[in-house]
């Protein structure tokens, strides 16, 4: 099938961007990430895979601290990006956030125009310093949104009245005008049809010449066209790691290969 | 795909029953289908018929205290008149005199022939010497000119011509109204010079003493009401927002806030004269707040509102979607960012209504104000704004009490008045709340 190919791909750097160490999560009571080591590279792709609550989505959010707003949630041990632990006290999470941005499973563009939308999080970083810079980044952020020349015209109007595929676009754009270094994607396509699935899937593949991105999502095939390493977890271990043509040709643990072909998940 | 392919390879299935026909559970399910939504009508009809002889009883009895019966005479005073009675003595006796006279003279030229003194003009008309002297003091240069003179009725005249007092309920005796009184006011109705204006002194006036009641006004307790609101206003809404928001979008989650969250539950459900008491002991007798202010009054509703505010503004912080606050956090925002630039406006809506809601709640109270002395007789409008705060005054439910509980009858009439204007800024308060709902509300 066309769709499980699997690209040539070069991992152009191996410059670990994020180190995870012996990271643990619990809700309360409930281990949900067990012991995962994982090194994300940077300027590359990099898959979560695995069933409905293993623990992907979980992990995705402690690289960028949005854990801090579950008051139950706890989170041990280390998370290095560019060597600095993220959960240490003096980090403060609004600049980790600014450095790690992300974009949500379901399109949530802030009900505002759309402009604003994407002008927001500039505005609050002081990343323009009058008008026509912000309007600059704006129209930069929209374009690598791949998203301007449906929007140019009518930026006045509200986000929220875009379609679905348009939205999560705006929110993609919206996350890259802050400048961040890494880009957390959680199921940025599980609302969306195809058409907009691989618009959106073509812009994450021009993305990773800038960012670092990590994407949780729960297709197979998805994972496999845009990514180049990918992470396999089950029931909050972190089973397989490893380039994506190996995890999808040839996984070294049984487990994941059950996953891949479908028996389990 | 495959079972639906399967099915059709065998002969077709025979229908075990038509579906014409009902069988006897879905009959059963229809009729208590169709039971249950007669009974919703009968509860909302019942509703209805109660609201309908609610405002139809407030309206009939309420009505009549915004109309007012005056008798109007065209009247010349000569520049002669004028200087003899400014010359004299007892000035308003020799106006009174010319009153009767024109009056007298208008009714014959109308064709109504009639005997009366100056007794009877005072009892029905007031003191009108005064009111005609006052009026040609101020206005020298109608001298000579024609005028329609207009002069209002006493209020048992005002009764009479209503039909709520009849010539059979004047106890004998009564030293405000003769038997023959009847007859000249027939006599005046006759000759069409007694007419029916609206009654702006309920709207401006004051409140009066008993031997008055047809002046009494509910003007300054409107006042009395509007200070306090504001008070209640610029309190509750700042002080119950800012509760919430750190409630709802800061506190930790444990026992403590638990523990607030029940008892500001609580608190909404406490009878409002325990916050009279409280209010009486604690604004009044420790911190010696003026009596019978609004200020205090204000305080003590403040405190009764603020419990309504924050449940409302604590359910619309509540159903602002999670995603808004993650997408906020998610560019960078710090968590009071987040709620005040993206959660806090697309709540304003809820928060507004909320607080309406609780202002007229708090405008219809009564008893936290018979606690702090807001019952009183306030004869006479707050001169100075700050006086608005501090000088005694009463509050619209509070006079409509007061004057419910006063034996005349008139006063009665002006109750139901009273309420009519109540219901009035009620309406237009929630009416407010609608619109602004309305118009801020934004879907996402």
């Amino acid at each position: 099938m066309n769709d499980m190919r699997i690209v040539e791909r070069d991992v152009e750097s191996s410059e670990t961007k994020i180190a995870a160490r012996k990271v643990q999560v619990y809700y309360g009571d409930n281990h949900a990430i067990k012991d995962v080591d994982v090194d994300i590279a940077d300027k590359t792709v990099t898959a979560f895979i695995g069933p409905s609550g293993c623990g992907k989505s979980t992990f995705l959010r402690c690289l960028n601290r949005m854990n801090d707003t579950i008051d139950i949630c706890r989170v041990e041990g280390d998370i290095l990006i560019d060597g600095e632990d993220i959960y240490d006290k003096r980090i403060d999470p609004v600049q980790l956030r600014a450095k790690v941005g992300m974009v949500f499973q379901k399109p949530n563009p802030f009900p505002k125009s759309i402009y604003d939308n994407v002008a927001y999080g500039p505005k609050i970083h002081g990343l323009a310093r009058n008008k026509a810079d912000l309007d600059q980044i704006v129209e930069n952020a929209l374009r690598r949104g791949a998203i301007w020349d449906e929007v140019k015209d009518r930026l006045d109007a509200p986000g929220t009245g875009l379609s679905g595929g348009q939205q999560q676009r705006l929110c993609i754009a919206r996350a890259v005008a802050t400048e961040p270094e890494v880009l957390l994607m959680d199921e940025p396509c599980s609302a969306l049809d195809p058409i907009a699935t691989a618009q959106v899937e073509e812009l994450i593949d021009e993305l990773k010449q800038n960012y670092s991105v990590v994407i949780v999502t729960h297709s197979m095939q998805q994972a496999a066209r845009v990514s180049q390493k990918t992470a396999f977890f089950h029931l909050g271990n972190l089973v397989e790691y490893g380039e994506t043509g190996q995890i999808f040709t040839n996984p070294v643990d049984p487990r994941t290969e059950s996953y891949i072909t479908g028996r389990i998940g | 795909m495959s079972d639906a392919a399967m099915d059709t390879s065998g002969a077709a299935p025979q229908p075990t029953k038509s579906l014409m026909t009902e069988d006897a559970r879905t009959k059963k399910r229809n009729a208590s289908e169709r039971r249950f939504r007669y009974y919703g009508i009968a509860a909302i009809g019942t509703g209805l018929f109660f609201l309908i002889a609610l405002l139809t009883a407030i309206l009939t009895a309420g009505i009549p205290a915004f109309r007012q019966a005056v008798v109007e005479i065209p009247f010349t005073m000569t520049q002669e008149q004028y200087d003899e009675a400014e010359a004299a003595m007892l000035k308003t006796g020799i106006y009174t005199g010319y009153f009767i006279d024109g009056l007298s003279a208008e009714m014959k030229e109308r064709g109504v022939d009639i005997e009366f003194d100056k007794a009877a003009v005072d009892r029905l008309l007031g003191k009108v010497g005064g009111q005609l002297r006052a009026y040609y003091r101020d206005n020298e240069d109608q001298l000579g000119q024609p005028i329609g003179f207009e002069v209002a009725a006493s209020s048992r005249v005002d009764r009479y011509l209503k039909g709520t007092f009849t010539r059979g309920d004047l106890v004998e005796g009564n030293r405000f109204f003769m038997p023959e009184d009847f007859d000249l006011i027939d006599a005046m109705r006759d000759a069409g010079i007694v007419k029916q204006v609206f009654n702006w002194t309920f709207i401006t006036g004051v409140d009066t003493g008993v031997d008055n009641p047809g002046g009494a006004g509910i003007g300054a307790s409107v006042l009395g009401s509007f200070f306090m609101m504001l008070v209640v206003l610029v309190l509750a809404l700042p002080i119950g927002v800012a509760a919430s928001i750190y409630l709802e979008e800061f506190a930790p989650k444990n026992r403590f806030t638990d523990l607030i969250e029940v008892n500001i539950s609580n608190l909404a459900a406490v009878p409002s004269i325990v916050f009279g008491i409280l209010g009486l002991a604690v604004f009044i007798q420790f911190a010696h707040l003026p009596q019978s202010a609004p200020l205090v009054g204000g305080l003590v509703l403040t405190l009764m509102t603020l419990p309504t505010i924050i449940i409302s503004t604590r359910a619309s912080l509540k159903a602002v979607p999670p995603s808004i606050r993650d997408a906020a956090l998610g560019v960078g925002a710090s968590k009071m960012q987040a709620v005040f630039h993206h959660v806090l406006p697309l709540a304003a809506p809820g928060i507004l209504t909320g607080t309406i809601i609780g202002l007229a709640q708090a405008l219809g109270e009564t008893a936290p104000l018979l606690l702090i002395g807001m019952v009183g007789f306030v004869a006479r409008y707050p001169e100075a704004l700050i006086d608005g705060f501090l000088e005694p005054n009463s509050a619209v439910p509070a006079q409509i009490y007061n004057w419910a509980a006063r034996s005349d009858a008139v006063f009665t009439e002006k109750a139901w008045g009273g309420i009519i204007i109540l219901l009035l800024f009620l309406i237009t308060m929630n009416t407010i709340a609608v619109i602004l709902r309305r118009r801020f509300e934004r879907r996402w």
